[in-house]
């Protein structure tokens, strides 16, 4: 089995591209692999807790705390969130706050990786 | 290099695409890039499949736009989530998004 890091630009709504991630992580847990997700630009906002679930509106929060209690190590820019007004009472537990090496260091040492754009 | 392209967009990416080109290479259309899988504009199918390279469409994004098997072209396989995962791994080494 092989390590997949997940880096994701995309917004929470609209483009689709933050669900594909999700589940893309999902699957890839599902088949024994290790997985991690870096969250920078509009992505960062997927760790925010209290998310209403609304009816066909894209909801990322239980797939972020299944994805965290199934061992996923998920990380948030901590610059683009402070940009965004989002601090780090407000997010998920268990979702880490650091810089860009965090990705840098887990880009080094997988076996894949897929980057996924923002807007 | 094997190298795998995630088209995620039916119009805005082909330009691209068209100039990429590897030893191994695979497209797989996931989001609105599944209609380069179904369309036919004027009768003829997108440019996208006369590529030398293996073409892949996500199901559940077929599913979502109400499209069926039926409309997908015959050189394009339909996976789910855990064969694009098994592509990413045992098929292809670099991966690409558009």
């Amino acid at each position: 089995m092989g390590t997949l890091t997940i880096g994701c630009f995309a917004s929470l709504v609209g483009s689709k591209s933050l669900d594909f991630s999700l589940k893309l992580a999902k699957a890839a847990l599902d088949k024994g692999h290790k997985v991690n997700i870096w969250l920078s630009s509009n992505a960062t906002i997927m760790a925010k807790a209290n998310q209403k679930h609304l009816k066909d509106y894209s909801h990322s929060e239980k797939y972020v705390r299944e994805l965290l209690e199934r061992g996923v190590e998920i990380c948030e820019c901590e610059a683009c969130a402070l940009a965004r007004g989002i601090q780090k009472a407000e997010t998920v537990e268990g979702v880490e706050w650091s810089a860009m090496h965090w990705y840098l260091a887990k880009i080094y040492n997988s076996d894949r990786v897929v980057h996924i754009g923002g807007e | 290099m094997k190298l795998c392209i995630f088209v995620n967009d039916f119009k805005t990416v082909t330009d691209t695409v068209e100039r990429l080109s590897a030893e191994k290479l695979g497209l797989i259309f996931i989001q609105n890039g599944v209609f380069h899988a179904t369309i036919k504009e004027n009768g003829k199918s997108s440019h996208l499949l006369e590529k030398p390279a293996s073409f892949y469409v996500l199901a559940e994004d077929l599913a979502t736009r109400g499209l069926t098997d039926a409309d997908v072209d015959k050189r394009v396989k339909i996976v789910n989530y855990g064969d694009v995962v098994d592509l990413i791994f045992n098929e292809y080494e670099k991966i690409i998004w558009l």
